[in-house]
């Protein structure tokens, strides 16, 4: 059966016309342009985005909405949520078309990344005519090239928490050296009950919890040797396989072993202070936090967001009063503080009461002055931050999982890192 | 046109990214082409090498057990019952799920204290290592892909089994065949040309599947899960180096490409009988 | 071309006399089946009537005080707003789907020779290019376009990620068209958009009602694309507001769960209204 195939090619092709002109006029009439005038169109409008997805995070954010809008007639905030693992790559995509939102929360350590991708507007003049500039901490501005980008309006970090329920039962202090805590989770071992939970995914949740032990051990970005590191994921490696801590711990984020520990059959846990509020209202067992005991060399990163304003806003002095007014002003990080738990950076606003007289955050703000140290390391090349990190959560995971030796795993990450280092 | 421009634009680009020095900082200006860079640096630090080893494993599980699963759920729903409806409307629930929920759920069941692990411990058994052994990981993520593609291909199975004229059932049947002929001599040859179909389409499914590796392990432990799609996908948009992650995604194709080529090869014979 | 392919056209199992037997193995399948979806889809569901401290924890696993608030506190006045997004976005990218993709097809089953082969195999690659190495691009066009934050910039990224798929889907439904019943209708005398409009679109209506459907499925869970490029998320579609649940900051199980459940349900009313048209017309490949 063959036919010409001439006249069949010309007949769909008039089909393919007629369906495009349908298509078209299908679009057109399904869709009408959105309203809600996204980035900055509109001269009074401020858009934030950001990627907070807490019920109190959005109540810090509505409230800033709320005091800003009312102290400026005739402005309005809009709150623009982003998932996590897309904020950033919208935004550099937005920006390659010149567009973007007039504020960006963001995750602290993209910050060289953002500033690469030209998401961020410089904002060098605005920073040094600022009053409040001297009172936030040093470490929690974002400089490149000698311009300011952002700043960090609060830090989060890791401190330990334990089950005080299950430590007075067996007659424990909460620990101050690794040998203690081992000692501990032993007992408590013996006890029936779970040593402590921590992130292990190969990813850079693992790597934020994996940096206090491997610093612990003498590991440095500054000299990096594999010996330091080896013993770092040796130890607790170890913990693995003495039973103290699952070994389920590659798969763990810093979410689900949290939840393990609020079931309350743990006695520790590694994880952050955005994790106190979930405690405080959902813990049916008595609790405390103390630092992590990584002793003197050991080092904890200060995590958090950042804040800047977009490169594309077509009004930057406003989104910058914005700032000004909410998440770097004593006023906003004492209400971040109130809302979330989050450590402020101003010294007027960390030296409030109520982180002193409040026996958690006291604990981490301890934690901060004596280990805190910034995310990623300066020394890394900026460009190589995220390859870096994701290498060594890789190399944690790999390490806790028993999927090489952790001499092997330290030996990996090393061939990885040393290129890295280099620029 | 323009959609069919729209297809195939992002194509050309991640070709020309593959061939490019491109991060963050030049991805909207030039792309300085650097030639075959990329694949040659992938291949011998061995991320490559191990991502296209995983992947294949990954994609002859999801294959195999997606296809012989479609096949025999369509075979045991060829009824028109109540209880086949509920069982099919069951499974098409699952299917648009998203991954993001099965993946969490797959999870959840194959932890420690999952309900899978919970039932070995009944009889006795230690825990199975089912996602953080560098052993099971890859298998066990790759088998809950494969469940959740058996819907689809199984909606598809059975059609073309209803499609079967009754005739040949009953000669079948007149003849004495056992269910079990009837299987493999009316059913099975039937079924050759939508297997054909649904082999290429499930097999492209497994090698640009990375939804559930993300959800479930995020390439891990190590980086023991790392396949393709996934590493391409972290490369890009974790590690921000573009055209190394597109390199990745070219390498899948590659592979891909030799596989249409079989496919094409078979349209021209059917079309020459 | 054998002639049994018309076989395809008339399927027949509208009977309900169809003498199936069912074999212990078809039986053992069976129950295999229900074990393998029921559990994971009971877990969902009973996690979505969970408080969220019950979700993780094997005491509370099965025996809990079963809740609400997850679903009370999904419907909000957003979630009738995404629905409606959602259907927008599936019907309207499904329609211009099919558009291209009746011809498309059409004209790859009746064309020969080397160009349709090339085109097939384009098609199969197509599909490869990761979802997430075309959202840069799209944006780059979009932008270009000023479509951004505009339900037509979704519309026609989901239709360029399925169009290749539709076609792959619809070109054996076309072949199984007799050729012999066009050359009929040109002899009468009838045009040639008549031919294609009344004569094979009828014949081969099961198979565009199967790749409408699956089409429609697909972009129903589609979320990337509505996450990127609508700038405002009081434009996201369902799929979306489901990828708002997930942060590194904490999930919230039965929230996720709950969303899931409500995403899925009304793709589950729309099988069930497809139920007759999928098992007669699902049938791919079962045409050379």
């Amino acid at each position: 059966m063959h036919i010409a195939s001439r006249p069949q090619i010309k007949r769909s092709r008039i089909a393919a016309i007629v369906a495009i002109g349908t298509a078209v006029g299908l679009a057109l009439a399904g869709c009408a342009p959105a309203g809600g005038g996204g980035s900055a169109s509109d001269a009074a409008t401020i858009t934030v985005w950001h990627y907070y997805s807490l019920d109190n995070q959005n109540a810090m954010l509505d409230q800033y909405k709320a005091d800003f809008e009312a102290a400026n007639d005739g402005v309005t905030v809009e709150n623009v949520y982003v998932p996590q693992d897309q904020l950033n790559s919208k935004l550099i995509a937005a920006a390659g078309t010149g567009t973007g939102p007039d504020v960006v929360v963001f995750d602290g350590y993209s910050a060289t990344t953002l500033i690469a991708g030209g998401v961020l507007a410089p904002v060098t003049e605005k920073w040094s005519a600022f009053d409040g500039a001297s009172e936030i901490a040093e470490g929690a501005v974002t400089t490149v090239d000698g311009d300011v980008y952002a700043a960090q309006g609060y830090v989060n970090t890791l401190g330990l928490y334990y089950n005080k329920t299950i430590l007075d039962a067996l007659g424990l202090q909460p620990p101050t050296t690794v040998d203690e805590l081992e000692e501990d989770m032993a007992t408590a071992l013996a006890g029936g009950y779970q040593g402590i939970t921590l992130a292990g995914q190969p990813d850079v949740q693992g790597a934020f919890q994996a940096y206090p032990w491997l610093t612990a051990e003498g590991f440095s970005y500054d000299d990096p040797q594999a010996d330091a590191l080896a013993a770092g994921f040796e130890r607790v490696r170890g913990w693995v396989d003495s039973g103290f801590l699952s070994a389920q711990v590659p798969t763990w984020d810093q979410n689900v072993p949290f939840s393990e520990f609020m079931n309350g059959t743990t006695a520790f846990a590694e994880n952050g202070n955005w994790q106190l509020s979930a405690l405080a209202s959902d813990a049916k067992f008595d609790y405390g936090v103390v630092p992590l005991p990584v002793g003197n060399g050991g080092r904890i990163y200060l995590g958090g967001e950042a804040e800047g304003v977009g490169a594309f806003s077509k009004n930057p002095d406003l989104a910058w009063k914005y700032l000004e007014d909410t998440f770097y002003s004593q006023a906003g990080q004492l209400e971040a503080l109130k809302q979330v738990g989050s450590l402020p950076t101003r010294t007027d606003a960390s030296a409030d009461e109520s982180i002193s007289a409040d026996p958690y955050l006291s604990q981490f703000a301890e934690a901060i002055a004596t280990q805190g140290a910034p995310f990623p390391d300066t020394v890394i090349p900026s460009e190589n931050n995220e390859a870096v990190i994701t290498a060594n959560g890789q190399a944690w995971s790999a390490a806790l999982g028993g999927q090489t030796s952790p001499q092997q795993a330290a030996d990996d990450f090393m061939t990885t890192l040393e290129p890295l280092l280099k620029d | 046109m323009f959609l069919a421009a729209l297809a195939v634009f992002p194509l050309v680009q991640l070709l020309r990214l593959s061939l490019s020095d491109v991060q963050v900082q030049n991805l909207h200006r030039d792309w300085p082409f650097i030639g075959l860079e990329n694949f040659i640096n992938g291949f011998t630090s061995g991320v490559l090498t191990d991502g296209l080893l995983n992947t294949l494993v990954f994609v002859v599980i999801v294959t195999i057990i997606g296809l012989i699963g479609g096949i025999a759920a369509a075979v045991a729903l060829r009824g028109t019952g109540q209880v086949t409806g509920a069982l099919l409307g069951l499974m098409v629930f699952i299917w648009a799920l998203p991954p993001v929920v099965n993946g969490s759920v797959w999870k959840f069941l194959l932890a420690d204290d999952g309900l899978f692990n919970s039932m070995l411990s009944l009889f006795g058994l230690s825990s199975f290592p089912f996602l953080y052994d560098e052993r099971y990981a890859l298998i066990s993520v790759a088998v809950v892909n494969a469940w959740a593609v058996i819907p689809f291909n199984a909606l598809v199975f059975r059609a073309a089994v209803l499609n079967v004229p009754d005739e040949q059932f009953e000669a079948a049947q007149l003849d004495g065949a056992t269910p079990r002929q009837e299987f493999w001599y009316v059913i099975l040859p039937a079924l050759r040309p939508t297997t054909l179909v649904l082999g290429v389409l499930t097999i492209v499914y497994a090698f640009r599947s990375f939804d559930f590796v993300y959800v479930m392990t995020k390439g891990g432990p190590g980086a023991s899960t790392q396949t393709l799609p996934y590493l391409s996908y972290q490369q890009a948009f974790v590690g921000y180096d573009f055209s190394a992650g597109a390199a990745s995604a070219v390498v899948a194709v590659v592979v891909v490409l030799a596989l249409a080529a079989v496919y094409a090869r078979s349209v021209l014979k059917e079309e020459s009988e | 071309m054998s002639s049994s392919t018309v076989t395809v056209a008339t399927p027949r199992t509208a009977h309900g006399r169809r003498r199936t037997r069912k074999s212990p193995a078809a039986i053992a399948i069976r129950i295999i089946l229900a074990i393998v979806y029921v559990i994971p889809l009971l877990w969902i569901v009973l996690t979505s009537f969970k408080d969220k401290d019950d979700v993780i924890g094997s005491s509370t696993a099965i025996f809990f005080q079963p809740t609400l608030d997850a679903y009370r506190a999904a419907f909000t006045p957003e979630l009738l707003a995404a629905l409606g997004q959602s259907l927008v976005i599936a019907t309207t990218s499904t329609a211009i789907v099919l558009a291209v993709a009746i011809p498309a097809a059409y004209g790859l089953a009746r064309v020969r020779g080397v160009l349709p082969t090339i085109g097939l195999s384009l098609l199969i690659v197509l599909q490869m290019v990761p979802q997430t190495a075309t959202v840069i691009p799209f944006f780059q066009v979009f932008g270009g376009l000023r479509l951004l934050d505009t339900n037509l910039a979704v519309i026609l990224a989901d239709a360029a990620l399925m169009t290749p798929f539709a076609i792959i889907l619809l070109r054996p439904f076309f072949r199984a068209v007799p050729p012999a019943l066009e050359e009929a209708a040109s002899v009468d005398g009838a045009r040639s958009f008549r031919i294609f409009w009344s004569i094979v679109l009828p014949v081969v209506r099961n198979g565009v009602a199967t790749t409408a459907t699956l089409v429609f499925l697909i972009v129903w869970g589609e979320f990337l694309y509505a996450v990127n490029f609508f700038l405002t998320p009081g434009n996201y579609p369902l799929s979306a507001l489901l990828a708002q649940q997930v942060s590194s900051y904490g999930i919230n199980w039965p929230g996720l769960m709950a969303l899931g459940v409500i995403t899925s349900l009304p793709i589950l009313v729309l099988f069930s209204f497809t139920y007759r048209l999928l098992k007669e017309g699902l049938t791919v490949g079962a045409v050379k």
